[in-house]
Parts: C-alpha cells; structure tokens; sequence
C-alpha cells in the first residue's frame, strides 16, 4: 500500500468513530451538482417528500395521477431535495510544518494530513463533495475519493503558510490546517478574501508542544525553518512568559478574525488526541446551525 | 617548599585578566531549530545575565586555571637542604654486604641528591666503594648528568663482601668535586683513614650514616646434642633489643622461630634452636630476622648434618642378634646415621664423627691415633665389659710382674678393677635403677624409666672430678655414664655393656634416646677430600637471596673453605657439587663490629631522617583536568546537551543491583514456604520443597527454582504459584499476614496448610489443630469439601486416590467444586499428612523423615501428590477440563 493509502486508512479509522459528517447548508453553493442525500426541504431529487394539493400555476405535467385518483382531489408528488454540499480542505505545505520538537510528538505536517483526511473521509460518507484547495479540481468519487485526496495532498505545493487561490464556489465550505503563525494582517486578508465570496470556513491551528511551551533553557540561537533569520536568546526563561504573551496575541487574534467572518476557529497540539481535534472541526461544521444530522435515513 | 620554575608564578597576575575575560565572554549558544521565531522576534528579555558565565563556574574555571599555574610552577615539598657549590657533585656510596639492610633509604638519599642536582644542572660523579660483580676495583665514575646516573641508581644491589675503601681512596686521587655526599654504611674496614682523607680532599664532605648502625653478622652455629645454638654479633644497642633466628629448610619453610632478648650493650648473643634431630637435619638456613643482608644468614652444609659413626668389632661376633656386643647400638642409630664397620685403622682412614668401641681393649699405637682424632674433635664413645673390667685401672692383667700398667688414657675416669655385681643368687643387693640424668649433661630432659636395672657395672675411681664428670649415675650414687673433653674431642663411657648382658638399659627407648643424642654433639663431618677444587653452585645476594653465582665467581678448595674470605672471587654461598655442597658463609668470615670514625671535617647526618621530597605539581595539574573536565560537563549541562538519557542511564546503572535483588524471586518459578516461629519446622519445610522441586523438574516440564522462605505481609507473595504454610502448636495470629495471604489468594494463589497431625501421624504435633483455628481467622476460606478422586487435584498429573504425605488416612479439605469465584481453583487445601516431611530429602539425596505406617508406595505417591500439586497451581483448572474427561475416563476404566 501506498504512503498516501496508509495514511487515508489511517484517517478512515480515525473517522469511523463519528457519523458521516453531513455540513450544514443553508444555501447551495451555486455549482453544486445534484447531490445524493436529502435535505428535507423541497426540491430537486429522486425520493418521494410529500403530496401536496394541485394549486393554480403548477404544471399538469406533475400531476400524480395515480394519488389523485384515490381521492377527490389533485395531487401533486413533491420530491426531497437532494444535494451535496462543496467542501474545500487545504493544508500548509509549507517546511515550518515539516517540523516537530521530539521524537515523542509528529510532526506537524502528519498530524494536519491525518485531520484533513479524517475530515475528508467523513464528508465522502456523508456524501458531500470534497477537493482540495490549489489541487485539482475534480477528483475520483466513490470509493477512490479518499486515496485521491491523499495523493493530491502529497503533491500539494507550498504558498507561503496560506492558501493562495481564491477561486471558491459561492456558498462552499473551506477548512483550512496550518499552524498560521504569519503574520495577522495576512491572514485576515486571506480570509476576507475567502468570506467574500462568500464562502464560510474553519480555521484548525496545529502547533507543536514546544512552539506553545517554548521549553527551552538558556542560551539559544533559534533558527527559523523557512527563510527567517537566526534569532540569539540569551536566556529563554527570561522570554518565556513574553513569548507565551505573544502567541496568545496570534491565536486570539485569529480567533478574532476568524469570528468577524463567522468562521470556526480551533488549535490542535500535536501531542494532543486528533480525536479532540476532529470533533472540533466536525462541530463546526455540522453544526454550524444546528440542522440536519443525515442518520436516521437509512441512507448512511 | 621551593619552585622548580619560580617565573611561571608571574602568570598568577593575569588571572583576574582571565577572569574579566571569561566574564565578558558568554557561553557558546545551543543551536535550535523553531518555527515560531517571528513571534521570538522583538522579545525584550527582563534579564540578560544568563549570557554570562554563572559566577560559581567562574570560579570553577579561575581555580582550574590558578593549578594549571602553580602546577607547572613546579612546588617541591621538603625538599632537601643544598649541597654547597654549584660544579660537579661527587655522591660516594658504601655497597658492601653492610649497607643491605637500609639499602632502599640510602637509594633514596642518593635520588634525593639526584633530584637535587638535576634541578641545579649540576654533574655528578659516582664512587661505589664496593669491588663490583666483576672483580673491579671501586672507581669514580665519569661528571654525568643526574638524569644519565639515576638509570644506574635503580640497578645498584649491594654486594655480598666488604667494601674495598683503600681502592676507593686511590680511585680518589685526582677527582675535584664542589661537594661530596658519602652514603656511609657505619662500619669500620681496612683503608678508612685513606679514604676519609680522600674524600675530605676532594671538597667539602656530607656523610649520611645509618643511628644506629643495624647491621648484624650471623655466625656459624654450634651443634649441640639436642639443639643447634645460632650466634648472632651485632652492634652495642642503648636498649635491651629483640633479636629473632628463623631456622628454615630447602623449601623456604621456617621450622623454628627463637627470639633472645640482647641486653643492653651487649655485642653478641646466642639462642639455642630445639629441634629433633629428623627435623634438624633438614635445615639449610639460619636466618637473623629483621632487615636481611649477605650477614644476616648463615647456610648449613653437610657439617651440620652428616655424622658419620664408625663401629669397631673387637671380634666376628659382634653383630650376633640379640648378644652382641654391637647389635643394639647399630639398631639404635641404624635410623638416623651413616654407620661405618671395621677395624679402628680403616675408621680413621676416613672422617668418622664418632666412634663407638663396645669393650674393646686398646693397645699403644692404637690409643695414640685414637688420642689424635679424639684431639681433633672425635667422640668416642665406650662401652664397658668384662675385659675392660679386667685392665681398668691398669695392672690387673700384668698383675704377674707387679707393676701396674699404665692407666687406659681414653677413659674419662679412672677406674676401679674389676666389675661391681648388683644383685644375684649370693648377693645382698638389688639391681640398681637409674637415679637421674645430669641436668648439664647432653641427657637432659630425658624421661628416666623404672624398669631399667643394672646388674654389673665397672666402678670409677672417686676422686674430685668424678662429679663433674658424671653424666648419668645409678641410685647409689655410682655413675652410669661418664664423658670427659679431650683436646677439641670427648670421650664418652657407658659403665655397663653395649648389650643386655650387665643390665637392660640398652633394651630401653632411653638407650636410642642417648645414642642419638651423644651422636648430635658430636663434630659432623665434610665429605669432600681437603684439596678438592669445588666450584660456587649457588650463593647469595647482598640480601642474603640465593641466586646463581655472579661472572667472577670461581671455585676455591675444600681447604680454604676452613679459613674462609669472602671476596668478589668467593661470594658467600653454596660451592661444590650437588652430593656435597659447601657453605661458604659471610658470618665465618667477616672480623667483629665496630662503628667508623667519620670522615674527618664532615658534615654528619641521620639516614633516613631526611623527609622525602615531594614534588606536587603534576598532582596540581591533575586536579586542575579534573576540574576542566568537572567544568566541561557543566558547560554541556548548561547547553542542553548533557543527553538526559545518559544521566538516567547512570543513574539505573546506580540503582540496578538493588532493583535486582528485589526481582530476584520474580525470575524464577518457585515454590515457597511460610516461615514459622520454629527453625525445626522451617528446616523441614525447606527441605520438603527442595525434594519436591527436584522431583517436579525430573519428573514433569516445569522448571522450578530453589524454594524461597516468606513471611507474608513483609515479603512479596506474588510472584509464588504455591505456599506451604505448617501450622505450629505455638503460632499465632498476625493481622497483617492474614491480610497479605488473603490478598493472595484472591489473586490466584495457592495455600497447603499442613498440621501435621492427622490421620497415621495422630498426636505427632499435638494443638496445632487448635492453632489452625486461632492462625486463620479472617482468612477467607470458601466452602471446603473433602478432597476426593473426583477432584482436579487427583488428575492434574498423576491419578491419585489417596493423597499421603508423611502421614496417610487424614482428611484433606478443598474449597467446594460448585465455587466458581476463582475458576475452580480452590485458594487453600487443609491438610494434616506432613507433607514437607514427605518430600523432604537431605544433602545425601536420602529421606530423612520415615513414613508412616511405612513404604516405598507411600512415598512415591506423596510425591506423585506434590506434582499433581504443583501442576494444579501452576495451570489451575485445565485438567478439569471437559475435554480430557473422556480419555480419563478410559484410563480410568481399564
């Protein structure tokens, strides 16, 4: 099995313990195809909703002849509608993710491509459309979603710690996986750029253990992972609680950011359980409005 | 103290230098690789001082660098006072046999002066005043750096002869020196005023001499008749002084060990060695104890040790068993001496120690070769008889012409004509017992036994020496036995006949005791003829160690070896071939002991008091890499890099034996026993499992170890499948035991509880029933049943119907079958057969307790039970299982 197969099995595991993830819509991303799962409204599909008393206006053509005949009056056959959702994942690829403190801990990069598969694989349950940002934008459906995926986000290339391309479907969903450590103005332009599509979103921070502790002691020369420079600490207990103040500045800042464009907002550390994180995520994205939960059709 | 280097101390000034340096200086940072470092960026730290070096590492560092200073500064310790001048130095030394025993101080004396003259760039010229190995004359060695001298100081021995000091003198001549050091030896030799003038012409003279002076001269021994008497010479000492003789053998062994006291100022002082003569004869060495020189040992030779005895037959019949005159003498010495047969002129013919003459009437030329060797040191040794009777006192044989002959010179007394007849049909008197032994004759000690009589004697003439004369006499008063010296010799008579006719004291253990001992006294004897060249096999070092001979060492005849001198050519040693070896022994030779004037004009001082120099530097720059490499690991400490793994590795390579210990029960399966309050008991029990695991492991799969004495609630029980736990008349309950064996069982274990007194064994071990009920209170017992053929207990190994121990018949309670709380398995099985005294086995292999009532039957299925036992702890309930009924069941059938 593939590297990539490895890690979509691995992310289908993690998943399996929660139900097909089913996104919360309220409006349909505008080219959307039909989708395979009802939304218990309405509309365009194959399975039967509801009869509903021929009024002036509608089409004779979709008279229900066969329930009509049964009573007094005209019927007509409404269907469900039935559509899926377009979720748009991204991860940073970019080399501050390929980094861990320990061998006790992964790295960042495995533990984002493990959500983002875990996501991915519950969206495909689900039956929505899943494809990466900056990767290609058709991908196998069925069964070979996953592995798709996986493979695309092995090739994924880097663009700077945010998502580069914009070109979104009005009304999708994008999750977005990094340790977004750039600076806040950057971010908040990708993103506003992103809500103006408008398309809504979760922002999932990875950090590191050692990059939310700084457990280093004394004199050390840090060195940045892409092209910063080196930076001498002459004795890290002295920073530790400005460094602690600064990244709780990043991270409420993106919290902020995130809620002023109505997105979700989580941090995962790597030490911690993936599960917690996909929770996280799952949470904010089924239950952005707290509607349907596709169990209990049958469908699943 | 002084400084080998005193301008390296000017760089002490540049350590507060060094120290602003090391201040200013941070420590080298750690390199870390963070993706977060823009946040790292525009961080002010509050303090900034960890950029230096914490002040107590500074220091660390300062005191390292300080040593590193001073060391190399070379601080010299006690060093000796200088020698005057600045030129070349002379360095006399005495090597003779004198200066062995404080050889290592005067070494080191002399390295001293090395040291010294090596730190001064002075050459130093060397003058031993000893002739060498070689045969040279002492000369005075070429000015030679010390460092090219102190080789041929480790290699100096002191020689094993006198130090030549005119040939030193003369070696002296033309020598200039600005100062001498002579390291004397104390002792006065021939030459010494040249020499002393020699040397005080050369330059100004320091002269170290041992205070006192311990040299001591071992002189040859005496052999006495039952001790050998070692004479030791030594210097007038303030003090009364201990002096220690060893008498050792070939093989290095010290037979006799014999410490005298030496008054004070006394110069000489002899200690009598009592030893067997079997031993004695084995002795090659005497050895003075203490400091050892070429003087201070003495070697034994064949002098000390062959005495040949020569007998004279007066007539063919002397050797007749049981009446000859002869007979009882050659059977009393046959044992322990060379016996020699023949006529008085083949004897003397070769050297003879004794000789015996059994009433043998002499004539005139015969008594005069007699007188001569007796004159030389011979013993002779006489018996008395019928004929002696007859011309003693002279006259009686020419009784016919009335002039009396002369008296019989060879006699130590004169005597009485005719014999003395004690005892007999026409007698009033008895046969006379020995009264007593002189206690200055050679007898001395001698056990006297009642039962020897004397029938006849011959009589000496009193006269006033008689008494001194006397060595042994009869109760009346009468002596036995008479001796007399004779020129170097003795001449020795037994009053009576050397056979059984005159009485039976040659028939006694006395007899044998006397002969030997008057044989001991006698001279021995060389067996080399007189101008025999004998060349040196062996000979001693000046420490006294025989070693091969030196190159210069030549042969010197049997001859010279009476007047012994002992030169390079005759080192002191063992000369002549392997049958006959020689000593040639520096104690014969050397003159007596007297202390040397010193070296006139010289400064004196006291060998061995100068303290010893001690150079520490090097010890200095040691501790300063000491402290560099205590400060290098602090440095990577403080860089992170000290692997933590490496610490705790250490740290468990600290702690592990201990863990270890703890496991050790865990390593192994084994079976264990409850200790109780009586070591009988507990022996039993020891010995029972130790049987039954023997018989486990040959028996069956399992592999078990030495069974392990517990005591619950102090001891770890987990780790045992099975406890015997004996029940005692006087055990008593223990709270935290019944807790600890409850938490056993309800973790799986296995209880036997034996009283030991059930069923055959009724009354062997009375209360313990009693006991059982007070013991296990609050232990958790289930609902017992007695123990049947049914059980999983019965076919867990073997099948068993009955289940014995040493004792047979008692009822055996197991938790109930219907019980499934622990799979079962019952936690506890009560019983009463002994079963430890079953098993048991001791260190023979053999089974010291008997079965009762008895058999080989009952035995082998007391073990067959202790198998299925163990099986049934060690897999629980897996023979119960359904599957095996069947086959069981088949078995059972047939």
């Amino acid at each position: 099995m593939t590297p990539t197969g490895v890690a979509a099995r691995r992310a289908e595991a993690l998943g399996a313990r929660l139900p097909p993830l089913l996104v919360a819509a309220q409006r349909v991303a505008a080219t959307v195809a039909q989708g395979v799962h009802g939304r218990r409204r309405v509309g365009q599909g194959d399975s039967f909703w509801q009869y509903r008393p021929f009024v002036a206006g509608d089409a004779s053509s979709r008279i229900d002849w066969r329930a009509s005949a049964k009573a007094d009056r005209t019927f007509i056959r409404e269907t469900e509608w039935e559509a899926a959702q377009t979720v748009v994942l991204w991860r940073d690829a970019s080399p501050s993710m390929e980094w861990r403190s320990g061998a006790a801990v992964p790295f960042k990069r495995e533990r984002a491509d493990l959500l983002l598969l875990a996501i991915a694989a519950l969206l495909l349950r689900g039956g929505e459309r899943v494809r990466l940002l900056g990767g290609p934008m058709r991908l196998p459906g069925g069964r070979g979603a996953l592995e798709g995926i996986a493979q695309a986000l092995s090739e994924l290339q880097d663009t700077g710690g945010l998502p580069a391309e914009h070109r979104l479907p009005r009304h999708a969903r994008v999750v977005l996986i990094g340790d977004f450590l750039s600076p806040l103005p950057q971010v908040r332009a990708v993103v506003g750029a992103l809500a103006a599509i408008p398309v809504q979103g979760y922002l999932l921070q990875v950090l590191d253990p050692a990059e939310a502790l700084l457990p280093y002691t004394g004199r050390v020369r840090f060195q940045g992972t892409e092209a910063e420079s080196d930076h001498l600490v002459p004795r890290v207990e002295g920073v530790r609680e400005a460094y602690a103040a600064a990244l709780t500045t990043q991270v409420q800042g993106l919290a902020a950011l995130a809620t002023a464009a109505g997105w979700g907002f989580g941090t995962h550390r790597t030490d911690h359980a993936p599960e917690a994180a996909l929770l996280a995520v799952y949470a904010g994205l089924a239950g952005h409005t707290g509607v349907e939960r596709g169990v209990g059709r049958g469908r699943a | 103290m002084i400084w080998t280097a005193p301008f390296l101390l000017l760089a002490l000034p540049l350590l507060p230098l060094l120290w602003w340096l090391l201040r200013v200086t941070p420590p080298a940072p750690r390199t870390q690789r963070f993706p977060a470092i823009r946040l790292l960026e525009n961080l002010r730290a509050p303090e900034t001082t960890a950029a230096r070096t914490p002040p107590w590492l500074l220091a660390l560092r300062m005191v390292a660098a300080g040593l590193v200073i001073l060391g190399l500064a070379g601080p010299v310790f006690d060093a000796a006072s200088r020698l005057p001048g600045q030129g070349p130095l002379l360095l006399a030394m005495d090597d003779g046999w004198a200066a062995a025993p404080d050889w290592a101080a005067r070494i080191a004396a002399a390295g001293a002066v090395l040291d010294q003259a090596g730190r001064d760039n002075r050459p130093v010229r060397l003058l031993l005043t000893a002739p060498t190995e070689a045969n040279q004359a002492p000369g005075v060695t070429p000015a030679l750096p010390a460092a090219a001298l102190r080789t041929r100081l480790a290699a100096l021995r002191p020689k094993p002869w006198l130090p030549d000091r005119a040939a030193g003198a003369l070696a002296l001549r033309d020598v200039r020196a600005d100062s001498v050091l002579y390291v004397a030896d104390g002792l006065a030799a021939p030459g010494d005023d040249a020499f002393g003038a020699a040397l005080a012409a050369v330059g100004p003279v320091r002269e170290l001499r041992p205070n006192p002076v311990s040299a001591r001269i071992a002189r040859p021994p005496r052999a006495e008749a039952d001790r050998l008497v070692a004479h030791a010479d030594l210097l007038p000492q303030p003090t009364p002084t201990p002096l220690a003789v060893l008498a050792q053998t070939g093989d290095g062994r010290t037979l006799a060990r014999v410490e005298v006291m030496v008054p004070a100022g006394a110069t000489s002082a002899e200690a009598a060695i009592p030893l067997p003569p079997e031993l004695r004869n084995t002795l090659t060495r005497l050895v003075l104890e203490g400091p050892s020189s070429a003087a201070s040992v003495v070697l034994l030779d064949e002098r000390w040790r062959r005495r040949p005895v020569g007998l004279v037959s007066a007539d063919a019949g002397a050797d007749t068993p049981l009446i000859g005159p002869l007979f009882y003498v050659r059977r009393a010495l046959a044992p322990t001496s060379e016996l020699r047969e023949g006529s008085i002129d083949q004897l003397l013919a070769r050297e003879v120690s004794v000789l015996v003459l059994a009433d043998v009437p002499l004539d005139g030329d015969e008594a005069r070769k007699l007188g001569a060797w007796v004159d030389k040191g011979g013993l002779l040794l006489r018996f008395a008889g019928p004929r002696m009777a007859d011309v003693a006192g002279g006259g009686a044989s020419d009784g016919a012409t009335g002039t009396p002959a002369p008296p019989d010179p060879l006699l130590p007394v004169r005597l009485l004509v005719g014999d003395r007849q004690l005892g007999g049909a026409l007698s009033w008197s008895q046969p006379a017992p020995l009264a007593r032994l002189e206690a200055g004759s050679p007898f001395a000690g001698l056990a006297v036994p009642g039962e020897v009589l004397v029938n006849r004697q011959v009589l000496a003439e009193p006269s006033t020496q008689l008494a001194s004369r006397t060595w042994a006499s009869l109760a009346d008063g009468t002596p036995l036995v008479t001796a007399a010296a004779h020129g170097a010799g003795r001449v020795v008579l037994f009053h009576v006949t050397a056979n059984a006719d005159w009485s039976n004291l040659p028939l006694s253990g006395l007899f044998v005791d006397m002969l030997r001992r008057l044989v001991d006294l006698s001279v021995g004897v060389a067996g080399a003829a007189p101008d025999a060249v004998l060349a040196p096999a062996e000979t001693l070092d000046g420490f006294g160690v025989l070693s091969p001979p030196p190159p210069a060492a030549t042969g010197l005849s049997a001859a010279d070896l009476t007047t012994p001198a002992v030169s390079p050519r005759h080192p002191p040693g063992l000369y002549g071939p392997e049958s006959g070896r020689r000593a040639l022994n520096m104690g014969a030779a050397l003159p007596g002991l007297v202390v040397a004037a010193p070296v006139p004009g010289a400064e004196l001082a006291t060998l061995g008091h100068q303290p010893r120099e001690r150079a520490i530097g090097p010890s200095l720059i040691a501790a300063a890499l000491a402290l560099l490499a205590l400060d290098l690991l602090i440095a990577l400490a403080l860089r992170g890099l000290l692997r933590r793994a490496a610490v705790a590795a250490v740290v468990l390579g600290l702690v592990a034996p201990g863990a270890h210990a703890a496991e050790a029960p865990a390593l192994q399966t084994r079976l264990a026993f409850v200790v109780t309050d009586d070591a009988a008991v507990d022996g039993v029990s020891r010995a029972g499992l130790a049987g039954l695991t023997a018989y486990v492991n040959r028996r069956t799969a399992a592999v078990l170890g030495d069974p392990a004495p517990v005591v619950p609630g102090r001891d770890d029980l987990s780790f045992f499948p099975l406890l015997y736990w004996p029940i005692t008349a006087a055990a008593t309950r223990d709270p935290a035991a019944v807790a600890a064996l409850n938490d056993y069982t309800s973790h799986g274990g296995i209880i036997l509880i034996d009283t030991r007194n059930s069923g055959s064994g009724e009354g062997f071990a009375p209360g313990t029933d009693a006991a059982l009920r007070k013991v296990t209170q609050g232990l958790q017992v289930p609902a017992l049943a007695p123990l049947t053929g049914e059980h999983v207990l019965a076919r867990s190994f073997y099948l068993l119907q009955e289940f014995p121990g040493r004792f047979d018949g008692g009822t055996i309670y197991v938790g109930r079958d219907q019980d499934r709380s622990n799979d079962s398995v019952t936690p506890v099985i009560i019983g009463g057969n002994d079963w430890a005294a079953g098993w048991a086995v001791d260190a023979g292999g053999r089974n010291p307790y008997a079965t009762i009532p008895g058999g080989a039957r009952q035995r082998t299925l007391a073990y067959r039970f202790g198998v299925n036992l163990v099986m049934y702890a060690l897999t629980g309930n897996y023979k119960g299982d359904q599957v095996h009924v069947p086959a069981i069941l088949e078995r059972l059938g047939q």
